[in-house]
């Protein structure tokens, strides 16, 4: 993180020498002036398409085995007829796995896979952690000190063996490790919550609105919430990749997704004996896992770095 | 200021709390060790004293349904076995090493549990030294063996589920001999001139298992219609190695009581549809596959076969879903007939004969897996168990299988072939058809220690209340049975008896013991230790009839039933 960083401050330019701008006019162009938030941005981009175009891009169905339907064997490597491999070969960009099927598809649907279970899981423990941070420092004293105490509780357990533990419990399967990851990442941002809206609660503005008898409800979600914004979308767009990762963890260990959906982390699962013998199988899935994980990473170092003031050299 | 107290005393509370969770259990396991030390200690002094006291146990009468008359030790080196019916298979039977011989005093002292299944006393090649839970066993040369002694010093057993990961193992040097090469592996092993291939042929079945209790299960049809939708070719040409066949029936083709000319249903998807729909299944019927993701010989590709039948079963319009269960969670829960829809199961041959394979599944005292018994399967069963004759033995289990086709309380699939795989330098390294492979008869290269690395870990050590071919193989180089089984031919041999005997209508057999054969822990084998070590699986009341977890599965499978079961 620290070389993009470096690579940064010639963008920046001093903000007094131009006409105000608002703060997300401003925190957009700083994140256009970041060349790796830019990468991030296009990686993600290709993979939204990809995700919301799998059914045109895809060359098979991902769940269905074509043995009796085309010549092809299981575990097949890739076969692309411009790169030279025989026509009279059926084409796989990816080969086939070991239920001979289209790896290539199956990676398509994947990213949809991927994305909802990032994006859901995440949005879920946004919405549930952030009410709880804003209720508890807004209202502070007991409150405060229950929630957080059991916020402390969470924490004190490594989420991916926690998040183990809910679907062991719930009984595997993708909307339970869902529920399972967006639980375990709660506290997270409960705390940031928590931090902004007890900074935000001193401002003077708030303090303006309480004098003039503005009700309390009103004040936390008209005044402090949009203002304690910023940290949480930070935190989201890292906190999507590694919902991904754990989602894919899990799936790994035979408890997300369960077969024959597509899901990257139990398609590098099912063939992870054949890594010698048929090493395509894990590495196409661990790309597509990289590259998402990555973009995600690069976007939200981007997103910190632009929308952060403090930071700002 | 009172919300920092309360913080405070919460977060004493909580660490209170968990302390609390971590005491109770550092508490259980500190007290474990110290428990049974005393009893450790009583069968180091089994010394035989004063004169023999010949030991007994009869039934009544047959009337209890299993195979024992009696049994009886005639004197000190001679045991009597009477059995209700004629037995043909009885020599093959007790061969095997659910049925080994423990010291008497051994069994009283661990209380029949315990000790017994986590340290072993046997008579046979290598005494057992120590077993690291969760990383190896340790085998050391018994000095003292009655016959040809174990040419390495040293045994080691240990296990990964992963086959990649036994093959690199392999690879680099650090085991001797590896079980179950990954089916695609096969070829890299024969191509690498450091390691050699030993093939098993297929004497197992693997299985789609259907407990007829659960709906549509109960409805003959339907099970038929299941057994016409599944492409059992497809299964085996596509994810099976080298070395298997498709099965036609339960009966593997090698092992007496195969039918000749006896074939499954053809493959017939819309028959299949059809039929269940006229059964009301179809359409929107949904079920469940389970399996254990564990790899053994008659399933080399556990996670890839269960989504091809799901992918099959699609086809036809039942949605199934799939269900990974822990090893012995799922043997339990299909042996007490727990699991609806199709479970994925196999069994590998412990001795040739149809009553291992037939009678353990299908007979009146199998499990309840495939959930209610058929009464004419039974009959034919019975009928071909207590023949002597092969050739008067050979139509009733013809009409078995016949039946076994008909009720389809399971769909048969495949032979599988598999094997072991052993450094190049291992002489005399076999891969035995039953997979008991007797590694004091290899010499690793001129090292003293032979390490074996397999599939998993063995549940424990008392193999009269095991199954699984992992903890059978570990007892068998500890343990001993009266006969034992030709390394290579599987041909039943003289071992702890070094003769036996029938009478005419075999219902009586007749052991003479091995004179001068001592237990590991220096007692000397006679006529009681036998007694007893069948007399504990036998008698369901008997005080150490206890075990691992008490199920002792094999004898009644064998024999037919337990005496003063409930």
């Amino acid at each position: 993180m620290s070389t993009s960083a470096a690579t940064a401050p010639t963008a920046v330019e001093p903000i007094f020498n131009t006409k105000p701008r608002g703060l997300w006019s401003t925190a957009l162009r700083r994140l256009f002036h970041r060349r790796s938030a830019i990468v991030g941005m296009i990686i993600l981009a290709a993979l939204i398409f990809v995700a919301v175009f799998a059914p045109v891009l895809a060359t098979h169905d991902p769940t269905k085995s074509l043995i009796g339907v085309e010549n092809v064997q299981k575990r097949q490597g890739p076969c692309i007829h411009l790169l030279g491999c025989p026509t009279d070969q059926p084409q796989h960009f990816f080969g086939t796995d070991g239920n001979v099927r289209d790896l290539y598809s199956r990676i398509l649907y994947g990213a949809r896979l991927s994305l909802m279970v990032g994006i859901v899981s995440v949005g879920f423990a946004i919405l549930i952690g952030s009410f709880l941070g804003a209720i508890s420092a807004y209202i502070g004293g007991w409150t405060d000190s229950i929630i957080m105490g059991l916020m402390d509780i969470m924490l004190a357990f490594p989420s991916l063996i926690l998040a183990i533990a809910i679907v062991t419990v719930l009984g595997p399967g993708l909307i339970n490790t869902l529920l399972a990851i967006g639980i375990v990442s709660i506290p997270v941002y409960a705390r940031i919550m928590r931090s902004s809206v007890l900074s935000i609660k001193q401002q003077d503005y708030v303090m303006a609105d309480r004098s003039i008898g503005v009700p309390s409800g009103r004040i936390l979600f008209s005044n402090i919430l949009p203002n304690a914004l910023t940290p949480l979308i930070v935190q989201g767009t890292l906190g999507i990749a590694v919902a991904i990762l754990d989602a894919a963890a899990l799936s790994f260990l035979g408890l997300g997704a369960q077969p024959p959906t597509p899901e990257w982390g139990s398609m590098i699962g099912q063939e992870r004996n054949q890594v010698f013998t048929a090493p395509h199988l894990i590495v196409f899935p661990g790309i597509a896992l990289i590259l998402t994980v990555l973009g995600f990473n690069l976007l939200g170092d981007g997103l910190r770095d632009a929308l952060d003031v403090r930071q700002r050299s | 200021m009172q919300t920092r107290k309360i913080s405070l005393i919460m977060s004493i509370l909580v660490l209170l709390g968990l302390l609390a969770g971590c005491a109770a259990p550092a508490a259980e396991t500190g007290a474990a060790p110290q428990a049974p030390a005393p009893q450790a200690a009583a069968p180091q002094a089994a010394a035989p004293a004063g004169p023999f006291e010949p030991m007994a146990m009869s039934a009544e009468n047959c009337d209890y349904g299993g195979l024992f008359k009696s049994i009886e030790a005639v004197d000190e080196m001679t045991v009597k076995f009477t059995l209700c019916q004629p037995d043909p298979a009885f020599p093959a039977k007790v061969a095997f090493s659910s049925f080994a011989i423990n010291d008497a005093d051994y069994l009283e002292a661990t209380g029949g549990g315990g000790e017994l299944i986590e340290k072993p006393n046997g008579t046979g090649r290598y005494k057992f030294v120590d077993w690291l839970r969760g990383d190896q066993i340790i085998f050391e040369r018994n000095e003292n063996y009655w016959g040809e002694k174990a040419i390495p010093q040293t045994l080691v057993f240990r296990w990964s589920a992963e086959s990649a990961q036994r093959l690199v193992e392999l690879q680099a040097g650090t085991v001797d001999g590896i079980d179950n090469p990954g089916p695609d592996d096969f070829a890299v092993i024969e191509a690498d001139p450091n390691l050699q291939l030993k093939q098993r042929s297929g004497t197992n079945i693997f299985y789609i298992g259907m407990n007829n209790t659960y709906p549509p299960f109960d409805n003959e049809r339907v099970r038929q219609a299941f057994a016409m939708a599944i492409d059992r070719n497809r299964i085996v040409d596509n994810f099976y190695p080298p070395g298997s066949s498709v099965a036609t029936q339960f009966m593997p083709p090698s092992i007496f009581g195969y039918t000749d000319g006896l074939d499954w249903y053809e493959y017939n998807p819309d028959m299949a549809k059809q039929i269940l729909e006229e059964e009301g299944v179809l359409p929107g019927f949904k079920t469940t596959i389970t399996y254990r993701d564990v790899v053994r010989g008659y399933l080399p590709n556990p996670g890839i076969v269960a989504q091809d039948i799901q992918a099959q079963l699609a086809d036809i319009g039942v949605t199934a879903e799939i269900v990974v269960m822990e090893s012995g969670a799922f043997l339990d829960a299909a042996d007490r007939g727990e699991i609806d829809g199709f479970h994925l199961l196999g069994w590998g041959a412990d001795y040739p004969d149809a009553t291992n394979f037939l009678d353990f599944h299908f007979g009146p005292g199998s499990s309840a897996q495939f959930g209610n018994g058929f009464p004419d399967i039974w009959e034919a069963l019975a009928q071909g168990a207590t023949k002597a004759d092969p050739a008067e033995r050979q139509p009733w289990y013809d009409q078995a299988n016949e039946l076994i086709k008909q009720h389809v309380p399971m769909i048969p699939v495949a032979h599988g072939g598999n094997g072991a795989a052993f450094k190049a330098d291992v002489e005399g390294a076999y891969a035995s058809d039953i997979g008991a492979e007797q590694f004091g008869l290899m010499n690793p290269g001129g090292r003293d220690t032979f390490v074996w690395l397999q599939n998993g870990e063995p549940a424990g050590l008392y193999c009269a209340d095991e199954t699984d071919g992992e903890a059978l193989r570990a007892c068998e180089q500890v343990m001993e049975s009266l006969l034992a089984y030709e390394p290579g031919t599987g041909d039943v041999v003289a071992s702890l008896a070094k003769e036996w005997e029938a009478n005419a209508d075999l219902t009586e057999w007749v052991f003479t013991l091995r004179d001068g054969v001592t237990f590991h822990n220096g007692a000397t084998l006679d006529a009681n230790d036998v007694v007893l070590s069948y007399v504990v699986q036998w008698d369901a009341s008997h005080p150490l009839h206890v075990g691992r977890d008490g199920s002792f599965t094999y004898f009644p499978g064998l024999f037919g039933g337990f005496l003063n079961a409930e």
